[in-house]
């Protein structure tokens, strides 16, 4: 893989060294191995042994299932029981925002983690309907890489702490991207930061290439059109309000976007695909997303 | 994901009936024919809708409703019905913010760096089925506001037309009740509005300055040919009511209508898909619109 991080070693040196980053939780590459997986491939047990990792876990999806959203008749009461009113889907949901949320101490987190957990799911499940739509043939593949590709916000909210402050104040103030105010002002992207954070994690190569690339198609490697469902899922999250907390005040015409040609390339349904109704329904996403973070996290 | 969809999709509360998969049935016709969409989220108000129908038609159930409204002797009196208690209560003053924000912090730029080039300091609108003014009075009291700031120096005509002239008559008049004022801030109110009977406003003089109200028929091939050099046009919630080839030949109108760089606003639910693919899709933040390009410049914005 063609980083331009190496061309940075001063980042990778920074990033590494940064104590607050442990190696990867203990629960998280069984857990993304079964977000890769189809929900019918999944075992009850699997599960059941990942939330038991910790503690805080089972009490907080109990509190989950037995609220309000969720209208049980009887309060769930067991693991088991809440696991069946959640859902697999959710309960996945659930740990990645616990393991991947615990790393940043509460007052690292530059971006509202509220937010920014909105922005993530709220992608992740913009591009596993936008990949169903357009029949790409690993529709839950597409979902961990729109849930994990802004990881490099996380890094550089603990890294760089202060800086980073300033440049979502910057951002926000004149509805500018993210990543062109964090290259004006840092030098670099959360793109280049976050993919050294996903390789030293281990994660799979695909998502690693979607963190790193995701703002930059043209520079893409060729032949993961994961890349540019991401992009596109990330620009649709932005236009409608599941963004980074601000407008982005800018017309953005994704048929005219180079990842709607790359990805026209993978997969030929993308040509007649009705985006003005696609953006409609995923307005219905975006409710289910922003209740279900809320949900996440409300205070206990 | 089915169940957790039913319990966390809708705001507004369902009960069993609306969940009625022939709601669906109901939804993708009412697409396909008139190019208006209902999201998920948004289903509840096309069974309310249905259902208002359904008792004035006298029919027991939405299977039966279905049958109705796709058999032939009654299928094209029913869909215009359906579409009026659809779109019933839409308009009012002020109706889309994220609209409005985007002409302020996205458009408007845009046209003023474009158009000011070649020396014009005049913007264009056209309101197409302006019903009863709402469009066209918001239209010009929120660039007013502007004028003071972004559009110093800059002038502005609105072209409201529709085909009812008693909507026209009424839309010259511009008086508003509460509820078409219900988006209106109390600084709109003091500034653009006049007191008038009982809990009435009327729009004030140098608001409607800007407005040329006139009966137009959009099939009209002839008049429409006139809507030339338009910077912005607005056609909400209007060529539902059209088939599609007199809905393809009137968006050909606009098209042509309009200078590029130059958009083109349909209401919130509509859209042109297989009706103009020379118009392109474009993502604005909470709304979306459509943008006549300059021809050459597609791919050009890079996002």
């Amino acid at each position: 893989m063609t980083t331009t991080t190496s061309a940075n070693p001063e980042l990778r040196k920074r990033v590494q060294k940064l104590r607050s980053l442990p190696s990867s939780p203990a629960v998280l590459l069984p857990l993304i191995d079964l977000l890769r997986r189809p929900p019918d491939e999944i075992e009850l047990s699997q599960v059941v042994q990942l939330v038991s990792y910790e503690k805080t876990i089972a009490a907080q999806l109990l509190r989950i299932a037995n609220s309000p959203l969720y209208a049980r008749a009887r309060p769930a009461e067991s693991i088991q029981s809440a696991i069946f009113t959640l859902g697999i889907q959710r309960i996945e949901d659930i740990l990645l925002a616990n393991c991947v949320g615990n790393l940043v101490p509460q007052d690292k987190w530059v971006i509202n983690p509220t937010i920014f957990w909105r922005h993530s799911f709220g992608c992740a499940l913009v591009c596993r309907e936008f990949a169903e739509r357009i029949e790409f043939y690993d529709p839950d593949k597409a979902y961990l890489a729109g849930l994990l590709h802004d990881l490099g916000i996380i890094v550089n909210s603990l890294a760089y702490t202060e800086e980073y402050r300033a440049v979502l104040a910057a951002a926000a103030q004149d509805g500018r991207p993210l990543d062109e105010q964090e290259k004006e002002t840092l030098g670099f992207t959360h793109c280049e930061s976050g993919v050294i954070l996903g390789q030293t994690w281990q994660l799979p190569d695909a998502v690693c290439e979607v963190i790193e690339w995701h703002h930059d198609i043209e520079h893409a490697p060729s032949g993961n059109p994961l890349i540019a469902i991401t992009h596109l899922g990330d620009l649709l999250c932005r236009a409608r309000g599941l963004g980074y907390g601000y407008d982005e005040w800018r017309a953005i015409d994704l048929a005219a976007d180079p990842a709607w040609t790359d990805l026209s390339r993978h997969c030929p349904k993308l040509g007649s695909i009705d985006l003005a109704r696609f953006t409609l329904d995923l307005d219905a996403c975006i409710v289910r997303v922003t209740g279900m973070v809320d949900t996440i996290f409300s205070p206990h | 994901m089915a169940t957790e969809t039913q319990s966390l999709a809708a705001s507004p509360p369902k009960d069993a009936d609306e969940r009625d998969p022939v709601y669906l049935k109901i939804r993708d016709l009412v697409y396909q024919a008139c190019g208006i969409y209902h999201s998920e989220e948004k289903l509840y108000l096309l069974a309310g809708a249905c259902k208002r129908r359904m008792v004035h038609t006298k029919v027991k159930d939405p299977r039966q409703y279905l049958d109705f409204i796709t058999k032939p002797s009654t299928r094209a009196l029913e869909l215009r019905e359906l579409l009026n208690e659809i779109t019933i209560g839409e308009t009012c003053l002020f109706r889309s913010q994220p609209q409005l924000n985007s002409l302020q912090n996205v458009i408007l730029p845009e046209l003023i760096a474009t158009r000011g080039k070649i020396g014009l300091r005049k913007l264009r609108i056209w309101s197409a089925g302006c019903s009863t003014g709402e469009e066209p009075h918001t239209l010009s009291m929120f660039l007013l506001e502007q004028s003071e700031k972004l559009l110093k120096g800059w002038n502005f005509e609105i072209s409201a037309t529709d085909l009812n002239d008693r909507s026209i008559e009424t839309a010259k008049a511009g008086l508003y009740g509460p509820y078409a004022l219900r988006n209106t801030t109390d600084l709109y109110k003091r500034k653009y509005f006049n007191s008038a009977e009982g809990d009435k406003l009327q729009v004030k003089d140098e608001v409607r300055a800007h407005i040329t109200f006139s009966r137009l028929n959009l099939t009209d091939d002839t008049k429409m040919l006139f809507m030339k050099g338009m910077d912005l046009i607005f056609c909400c919630n209007v060529l539902i009511y059209f088939d599609i080839a007199s809905k393809r030949k009137v968006v050909q109108h606009f098209f042509s209508g309009l200078q590029a760089p130059g958009y083109f606003f349909l209401g919130h639910a509509e859209s042109l898909y297989q009706v103009s693919d020379q118009f392109r899709l474009v993502h604005l933040p909470g709304t979306t619109t459509y943008l006549k390009a300059v021809p050459g410049s597609e791919g050009a914005r890079k996002p």
